[in-house]
């Protein structure tokens, strides 16, 4: 009975108070329209310790910018290091020269579709989609930043970081394929040092793949930027054909 | 008819004429031509060079007037690229180098000859065979939709118009009657050839029956499966046919209800069918085929390209159509259909690139003449795009119902010498793959659905006694996991798991129990998934179960690959055929292969990192793969140079 009437007090005591929830699924919070949640640091549960060891790894990668260390003085580590955050940033990405994706979004303003135009022009113009120029498209066209990048992220085509001098593609569709593709991917790989997806520290090739470039007769075939394209490629043909493609680099230097 | 239809009617046809500019015309029948396959195989093969040197000798022997040099769009015989037909003999020649030319002037056209050295032989005789008309390849189909492909240069609208083009388009606009369109196309009985089989008239009625502010006419030239190039090569042949097939199906559906939009969704992977798609457009709107008071019948629709981003999803038609609203494409549930509820919330008619291109056919030619070819469900022709380990492939247009066999040996000339036919592989990564047993059965949408495969976009995949079976299913799941959207938890996951096992079977870690799991998984992933990716991503492993569960059980009970292809099974070695040349100790990039001059090689196995560069560089076949416990070797002799 004291129970009952104990608990009844503490109900009473609430009912007066305003309401801090909201009543689910009727009603529901205001979330940014791409929210993924807040971010949270993990605990170790051995330790009891944070796992985050403030390496701000995320924060100078994070593509919108969304992420702040805060280090705690307590830990005795050096504050916030602005230019340093920049600097990492500049070297990853130069300063893209931004008056030239204007007529893009002009063209966008007028006509209101095509969002992905605008994306795959912007790449035409530097290579990649660099991360000024997405914030900038976003202030220009009204669409949020979050969207922009959501879009960018999900399609292949779209890179987020520049890209070698030679892009060179394998073509994984099934013809090639079974013709040995696999093969001719490790031999790049291999003889660039890289992974897929990757680019070479002196940025001169980018390995990827692709799921087919519809020239199957000619299989394994593999593509050199957009126009240069090599069928019935072997491993031994992939080296010498990077050997020839440095050449060429060093020709032109 | 009253007085005033008639007038009208004949306005229309007299606009059609007006339209076409006969000093426009490139290609001629019956002129001495020299018509050059500027596809996109043959470009890859050394198309421009060869161009380069007709126009510059022709030039320098005084015949550049007399004989026009035409870049075609794709011949379909893509294997034997770059493709030269000289007319009006008809005269083939393929593997074309630009120091042929001078010799293919020289002999064929300056005279009456043949140049011996660059004619097609026939892999089975070993004869030349001199004439397109005689090849096997091209003897063996029936073409509709590729028709025009290889004999007009798709730059010219006047090509096109001089070869009846837009003649059904006119005759459409005259007749002004859009519900007899539709019953036309529906009783041809086009089924809609992206995949699924819709029957296409049966989309127009629903489309047009839907109230809307506007419509949408949307084209999917999407065709991201692997190994399919059908609709690259009509769009990037006869671009026109397609954009009159759009205009057609634009009047029937639209016409007197609501204004309709026209979109093509192309790949942006296809740069030239996109170049050529746009030049056509414009040339179309300039000639008043296109865009405001269509050919003055007061008809108005236009067509704007919007290239794709690479996501095989995409040509699903609610991510496609997410993916034009400047959308993630990812797909939603279609309890309500597109042509309700579509593009910007329209009613949206969405069809395949080679289902426009029969529209046209249809209309000229009538109900009758279609439905004279094909099954009892499935109508007119398909165009396969034919490609793996045999001779000829390329693109293959035959009639519904033709069996594979006919397909794969009669056109395709069979397997490579030396090997042996395994499987073929239809439909892409949502197909399956049949085995010998089946090579009778006719190739229509039931059949193939029977059999565990499906007819998808028509891409078909030949493969031969070298190729590992659950290696081929874990290369369309990689593709299909990779493709995942990620909406739908069993196919995001379902996938990715069924991968890892896969990966693990290949690797020699399978566990008793995998083959049964991958059954269970497949199961929920068929059934949990929203849209046609996730709904068909397991059926290369179940067909491959179904048919060569024997190579599953042999990489996870004895761990070995009877084909010789999965790496973590196989080791390298050189057998008594070595003659000591030292070739491959030469190209071996981690100098694992050592042995004196003339005495048989030796492959070091701890540095060995089977790139197989040894097996494909060897002049006697002496470089051999083992797999598993008994020491056979199945996957040598033949593969080389392949």
């Amino acid at each position: 009975m004291l129970g009952i009437l104990k608990a009844m007090r503490t109900t009473l005591g609430h009912l007066p108070q305003r309401k801090i929830t909201v009543q689910y699924p009727e009603q529901r919070e205001q979330l940014p329209e791409r929210s993924r949640g807040l971010f949270r640091v993990v605990v170790d549960p051995a330790t009891g310790e944070p796992r985050c060891k403030s390496c701000t790894l995320c924060e100078t990668n994070c593509p919108v910018q969304v992420i702040r260390v805060n280090y705690q003085s307590a830990n005795a580590l050096p504050a916030v290091n602005e230019a340093r955050i920049q600097r990492v940033r500049t070297d990853a990405q130069p300063t893209p020269d931004l008056t030239q994706i204007a007529p893009v979004i002009d063209h966008y303003r007028e006509t209101g579709t095509g969002l992905m135009a605008v994306l795959q022009h912007t790449q035409e113009i530097y290579g990649y989609l660099p991360r000024v120029a997405l914030s900038e498209i976003a202030v220009e066209t009204g669409v949020s930043l979050s969207q922009l990048y959501g879009v960018a992220s999900f399609y292949d085509q779209f890179r987020l970081s520049p890209v070698g001098r030679f892009v060179v593609t394998v073509c994984h569709g099934t013809a090639c394929h079974v013709a040995g593709a696999p093969l001719i991917t490790d031999a790049f790989a291999e003889e660039l040092g890289i992974e897929v997806g990757k680019t070479t520290k002196d940025r001169l090739f980018t390995l990827q793949t692709v799921s087919c470039v519809g020239a199957c007769a000619l299989a394994p075939v593999v593509r050199i930027g957009d126009d240069e394209t090599h069928g019935r490629m072997t491993p031994d043909k992939a080296r010498s054909l990077v050997n020839e493609l440095r050449q060429r680099a060093e020709v032109d230097r | 008819m009253s007085a005033k239809t008639t007038d009208r009617a004949q306005s229309i046809h007299v606009a059609l004429e007006r339209a076409l500019h006969t000093d426009g015309v490139v290609a001629h029948d019956g002129a001495r031509e020299v018509r050059i396959c500027a596809g996109t195989a043959c470009h890859a093969s050394g198309r421009p060079a060869v161009t380069a040197a007709f126009h510059d000798q022709l030039a320098e022997l005084g015949l550049a007037d007399e004989v026009h040099v035409v870049e075609t769009g794709c011949h379909g015989f893509c294997e034997q690229g770059p493709i030269v037909v000289v007319q009006p003999q008809g005269l083939f020649y393929s593997r074309v180098r630009a120091n042929d030319v001078a010799g293919i002037i020289a002999a064929s056209i300056a005279s009456d000859g043949i140049y011996e050295k660059r004619l097609y032989r026939d892999p089975a005789s070993g004869q030349p065979v001199p004439y397109e008309r005689d090849i096997p390849f091209y003897a063996g189909q029936r073409r509709l939709v590729l028709a025009l492909n290889g004999k007009i240069d798709p730059y010219s609208i006047d090509d096109y118009l001089m070869e009846g083009g837009y003649r059904a388009l006119a005759h459409v606009l005259a007749a002004d009657d859009p519900v007899a369109v539709i019953d036309t196309v529906e009783s041809a009985g086009l089924r809609g050839r992206g995949g699924a089989g819709f029957p296409a008239g049966k989309k127009w009625r629903f489309c047009r029956a839907n109230p809307g502010n506007c419509k949408y006419v949307i084209c999917n030239g999407d065709e991201g499966d692997p190994g399919a190039f059908m609709d690259r090569s009509v769009l990037e042949g006869n671009p026109h046919s397609v954009i009159e097939g759009m205009i057609i199906a634009a009047f029937a559906i639209g016409a007197g209800v609501a204004p309709v939009h026209g979109y093509v969704y192309v790949r942006a992977e296809y740069p030239f069918a996109v170049q050529r798609l746009e030049a056509a457009l414009v040339q179309a709107r300039e000639r008043g085929l296109l865009g405001d008071d269509i050919l003055g019948s007061g008809f108005t629709f236009d067509i704007v390209i919007n290239q794709g981003a690479g996501a095989f999803v995409c040509g699903e038609s609610t991510a496609l159509t997410a993916s034009i609203e400047g959308q993630r494409g990812m797909p939603r549930g279609k309890h309500i259909r597109t042509v309700a509820h579509g593009l910007y919330g329209e009613p949206t008619n969405l069809n395949n690139v080679e289902t426009f291109a029969n529209v046209p056919w249809i209309v000229s030619n009538g109900v009758d003449a279609y439905r004279a070819m094909g099954t009892e469900t499935s109508k007119g022709t398909k165009i396969f795009s034919l490609t793996g380990k045999l001779q000829n492939g390329g693109l293959v247009e035959v009639p519904m119902g033709a069996t594979l066999r006919e397909v794969i040996f009669d056109i395709g000339g069979g397997m490579l010498p030396g090997r042996e036919f395994k499987a073929v592989q239809l439909g892409g990564p949502s197909g399956g793959c049949l085995p010998a047993d089946l090579l009778d059965s006719p190739v229509d949408f039931e059949s193939l659905l029977a059999a565990g495969s499906m007819m998808g976009s028509g891409g078909m995949v030949v493969v031969d006694d070298a190729t590992c079976m659950v290696d081929f299913a874990k290369f369309f799941l990689q593709f299909t996991q990779d493709e995942s959207c990620g909406k739908c938890v069993p196919c995001r996951l379902g996938t990715k798991r069924m991968l890892e096992t896969l990966v693990r079977i290949t690797e020699g870690e399978g566990r008793p129990g995998d083959i049964a799991l991958l059954e269970e998984l497949s199961q929920y992933i068929i059934d949990g998934s929203l849209c046609a990716l996730g709904g068909s991503a397991p059926n290369p492993v179940l067909s491959t179960l179904q048919y060569f569960r024997h190579e599953y059980e042999a990489h996870v009970n004895d761990k070995c690959c009877p084909a010789g292809r999965c790496k973590a099974l196989i080791t390298y070695y050189i057998g008594g055929d070595c003659t000591g040349c030292g070739l491959c100790a030469k190209k071996c990039p981690t100098k694992a292969i050592t042995g004196e001059k003339k005495q048989i090689h030796v492959i070091e196995e701890d540095l060995c990192i089977k790139c197989d560069t040894c097996r494909q560089v060897c002049n006697f076949s002496a470089v051999k793969v083992r797999s598993g416990v008994e020491r056979s070797d199945p996957a040598d002799e033949g593969r080389q140079g392949t």
